[in-house]
């Protein structure tokens, strides 16, 4: 099985790539974000690309190790369909080839411009996404599993992330995947949205092209379309009626000359990357489990380290990497889905750690959060320190000198009766561990 | 030119006056001449009122002052229609102006209306237009030239003193030529195209039409130069101080047989008298092996039909212009496009999208590319030993309404020797030069990258001579 990625991803610019028009699309009025150039009135005509847009393309073209292009032409790529006002779409030779990530090799990328939004069943276009910038990424077919392409896309939907270049992040990209089974053509799948739908539809396929080489038939090429609502793959297209695009050079763009001082500074913009910080934390002494965990979110990652001088490091990172990871997994949520509940989050953890509750009302408070029930975690945590445990402890201490002295005469398994003597008297709010800590810095301690 | 404004900025003639003058004139004319789609009365006047007060307060400022200016109708006038002599685009009213347009009103000239024009600029004779053929005013049985034929009528008649016009292998100059006024295809890149409808993106120019070099000079002054709205043009040239400085002596006019192919014998006479007459201002005449333009021509039908089937992608009826009903969108595409777009069109879209398509490997057009920059070379060699070159502008005289439409290649011929100025992108001018009878005769003088502004020097050194 050979497996391929045409990923597409909207770039996070503040104007369209060819005129100034905002590309917010998605939170304006139907048809507000337009002007004569994104309408393709007549003789409107591109204004100057984009600058920023160019410079988006070239972090992603660095940070996926690529060679940047000295030279990039704009091409037209003709078609006729309601949301494309020109009737051709901007598509560029590429900015940058031979690449890598996670093992897959990327071919290329290009700039593009998106197209309106047409629906169908009203007949209705808007334009609004008209002329946003995009990049298309290009993979070699190098992935031989349904795992391996989901590895693949997890990875640059984490890069993406990074690189701080996503226009809207409810939609990082759109995928044109494309698998052929020994035996059988390739055939492309348009339209994926998600990389569940990418496995969906990955898998629905595989299922299918078996099916029909199985039987003896054969796996033609063509280009299918994925039905999200249905969870099937439709014939689009075969080959001998792929439409024939007509690609020229753009007369109305001057080609766009990438510079080496255009790409030195595109890399002094390069942000840590996931893997770069990974080593940063695991030589901060941070396992390696964790610190993988703590990076996969870009989100987390950046709420770990916000944090980090006010609580320990190696705490805070287990706290995150496994505790409120295996919350949001159990509950199929993001980081970024509760980042609005950070700073309650980071409450908890640290009454926690401080001993002020326990690991049991420290999960559970979690839970309730998560689970979004309205609780004020501030007043919570208050309650929890209705004893003050290091006086508890030092009352104990007082209290049992026999077993004291059993501890200070070497029997160090008495410790453990003084533990459940301050857990008896604080009705088990406090935290054994953090107990136990408390108990031998005091006894360790002659004065006391 | 210059002697009018100064007329128009002193009061001495006041600006509504004046307008009101041209007005009459298209009311008495146009019937016959049809060289304007839309005359904007109303706004011509409001905005020469507007003028007349600045002359009352002693502000009249601007190179064109109160001149009535008409705009081809591929041009975009906001809130005015722009229908590029189509059925397609019959009501489309454009909701922005073109970047030439905006300058030429900062400059103070007043729009008086839109011109005729070869459909979407598809032609050489001004025939083509969905509203009736333009008629030339010096013999109407005859055609004006095209496809830039309303703005050269509507100067040669007195209707504007000047016009915008747009030349992609000829449209400025061949009209010019028939009609016997001046107009410049400036160098390609010199004047923002933000605004004209495409017909073939990397040939089309916009430029003036004027009765003497001087309105070319004062229009490019006002028009040329970068443009945030259009990512090729970044240089601007003094028209005006080059008309002062410049000695025709010191320069050398090259001229070849290659240029005189296939022309007819009045139009070889009047050029051997044009090479005299430069001769006569101080200029050295030299001859030298040019490419001939018979081989050039096709050449040019190679990049223009690409590129303007690609710019007709646009027209399909769903968002404006012509709309026709289908059981899918496709069907309502290709019903618009059949109801609305006249046979040339057609034609062009067809022979373009059949040049450009893939499974040819693109080999047409891409070959018309690579050729392009060999004649480019060559002509680049050619300036190292001259400063301009001349040539007729048209191979023959104007003829009969009719007489070549049903023939592309009769028609095309008319624009062999004005294609290469735009497949090069060099500047060009038509001079008008006597008359054959009661018929215009033009030639055309031809200079380097971004001389534009010496080439409309020279021309007006010329002026009168003919």
């Amino acid at each position: 099985m050979k497996i391929g990625f045409e990923i597409h991803v909207q770039l996070r610019t503040r104007s369209k790539l060819f005129c100034t028009c905002p590309t917010s699309y998605w939170d304006a009025e139907p048809n507000t974000n337009v002007c004569p150039v994104c309408l393709g009135l007549p003789g409107s005509k591109p204004y100057p690309v984009n600058k920023e847009a160019v410079k988006k393309a070239l972090l992603v073209a660095l940070a996926l190790g690529m060679e940047v292009k000295e030279k990039v032409v704009f091409l037209r790529k003709h078609y006729f369909y309601p949301d494309l006002p020109s009737g051709y779409q901007r598509t560029s030779t590429p900015l940058a080839v031979n690449g890598s990530l996670a093992g897959v090799r990327i071919r290329e990328i290009h700039v593009e411009e998106d197209p309106g939004r047409y629906e169908p069943r009203e007949g209705l276009v808007d334009f609004n996404r008209s002329g946003v910038p995009l990049i298309e990424i290009v993979t070699e077919p190098d992935m031989e599993s349904i795992d391996e392409a989901e590895r693949f896309l997890r990875a640059l939907h984490q890069l993406l992330t990074y690189l701080g270049v996503v226009l809207n992040p409810s939609v990082v990209f759109r995928i044109d995947a494309n698998i052929s089974l020994s035996g059988g053509e390739r055939v492309e799948i348009k339209n994926i949205n998600t990389i569940e739908g990418v496995r969906k539809a990955l898998s629905y396929e595989v299922i299918r092209q078996k099916r029909l080489l199985e039987a003896g038939k054969k796996v033609t090429r063509e280009t299918r379309h994925w039905d999200d609502a249905r969870g099937v793959t439709v014939s689009l297209r075969v080959k001998e009626t792929e439409e024939d695009y007509r690609y020229m050079p753009d007369p109305d763009i001057p080609p766009l000359v990438i510079t080496s001082d255009m790409i030195e500074e595109a890399r002094r913009a390069l942000p840590e990357l996931p893997w770069e910080r990974e080593e940063r934390y695991v030589s901060m002494g941070i396992d390696r489990t964790k610190a993988h965990a703590l990076v996969v979110e870009k989100e987390l990652a950046d709420f770990f380290e916000e944090k980090l001088g006010e609580i320990d490091p190696k705490f805070w990172a287990d706290f995150l990497a496994d505790r409120l990871r295996g919350e949001l997994n159990y509950r199929s949520l993001l980081f970024r889905d509760v980042e609005d509940k950070k700073e309650d989050i980071f409450l908890i953890a640290r009454a926690w750690f401080e001993g002020r509750i326990t690991k049991e009302m420290a999960v559970g408070l979690l839970r309730k959060l998560l689970d979004g029930e309205s609780i004020n975690v501030e007043e919570e945590v208050r309650k929890g320190v209705a004893v003050d445990v290091e006086d508890v402890v030092r009352e104990v201490i007082g209290d049992l000198p026999e077993v004291v002295k059993d501890y200070r005469s070497g029997k160090k398994n008495a410790i453990n009766r003084l533990v459940g003597e301050v857990m008896k008297r604080t009705k088990g709010r406090a935290d054994a561990r953090r107990v136990k800590e408390l108990l031998v810095s005091l006894l360790e301690d002659n004065n006391t | 030119m210059m002697e009018f404004v100064e007329k128009l900025r002193s009061g001495e003639l006041l600006p509504s006056e004046h307008v009101q003058e041209i007005l009459e004139k298209i009311e008495e004319l146009d019937r016959r001449l049809n060289a304007f789609i839309t005359v904007d009365a109303e706004g011509a006047l409001r905005r020469a009122r507007e003028l007349d007060r600045l002359v009352r307060e002693g502000r009249a400022n601007g190179l064109l002052f109160g001149l009535a200016v008409a705009v081809k109708d591929n041009i975009a006038v906001e809130g005015l229609r722009l229908t590029c002599a189509s059925k397609m685009l019959e009501s489309y009213v454009s909701p922005f102006s073109a970047t030439v347009v905006e300058r030429v009103v900062e400059q103070g000239g007043i729009i008086v209306g839109k011109t005729n024009m070869d459909e979407f600029a598809c032609g050489s004779s001004g025939e083509t237009s969905y509203f009736g053929p333009t008629r030339n005013p010096w013999d109407e049985e005859r055609v004006p030239g095209g496809s830039s034929s309303g703005s050269a009528v509507a100067v040669a008649a007195g209707m504007a003193d000047i016009a915008l016009g747009s030349d992609t292998g000829g449209s400025i100059r061949n009209p010019a030529a028939f009609t016997g006024v001046y107009g410049l295809k400036p160098t390609y890149n010199l004047v923002s195209r933000y605004g004209l409808v495409d017909l073939a993106m990397s040939l089309d120019t916009i430029g003036p039409l004027s009765p003497d070099a001087e309105g070319l000079a004062l229009v490019m002054e006002a028009v040329s130069g970068p443009d945030g709205k259009d990512a090729g043009v970044r240089r601007k040239l003094n028209f005006l101080a080059a008309l002062s400085s410049f000695d025709p002596e010191k320069v050398r006019v090259g001229w070849g047989e290659g240029f005189l192919e296939g022309a007819e014998d009045p139009i070889k006479r009047h050029f051997e008298r044009f090479l005299n007459v430069l001769d006569s201002v101080g200029a050295e005449v030299v001859e030298l092996k040019v490419p001939p333009m018979e081989k050039v021509w096709p050449l040019y039908y190679l990049i223009m039909y690409p590129e303007f089937a690609s710019a007709m992608q646009r027209y399909t009826g769903l968002t404006y212009g012509h709309r026709a009903e289908g059981n899918d969108i496709y069907e309502a595409i290709a019903r618009a496009r059949g109801e609305a777009l006249g046979k040339e069109v057609k034609r062009r879209i067809v022979l373009g999208t059949y040049l450009s398509m893939e499974k040819y490997e693109r080999s047409f057009h891409e070959l018309g590319i690579r050729l392009r920059r060999g004649l480019t070379a060559e002509i680049k060699r050619i300036f190292d030993k001259v400063d301009f070159l001349a040539s007729p502008t048209t191979p023959f005289l104007p003829f009969r309404l009719g007489e070549r439409v049903e023939d592309p290649v009769k028609m095309y011929a008319s624009d062999s020797l004005t294609v290469l100025a735009n497949l090069t992108g060099i500047p060009a001018v038509n001079v008008p030069f006597g008359r054959e009878g009661k018929l215009p005769v033009g030639m055309q003088l031809m200079g380097r990258w971004f001389e534009d502004d010496r080439l409309v020097a020279l021309a007006n050194v010329l002026g009168g001579e003919g």
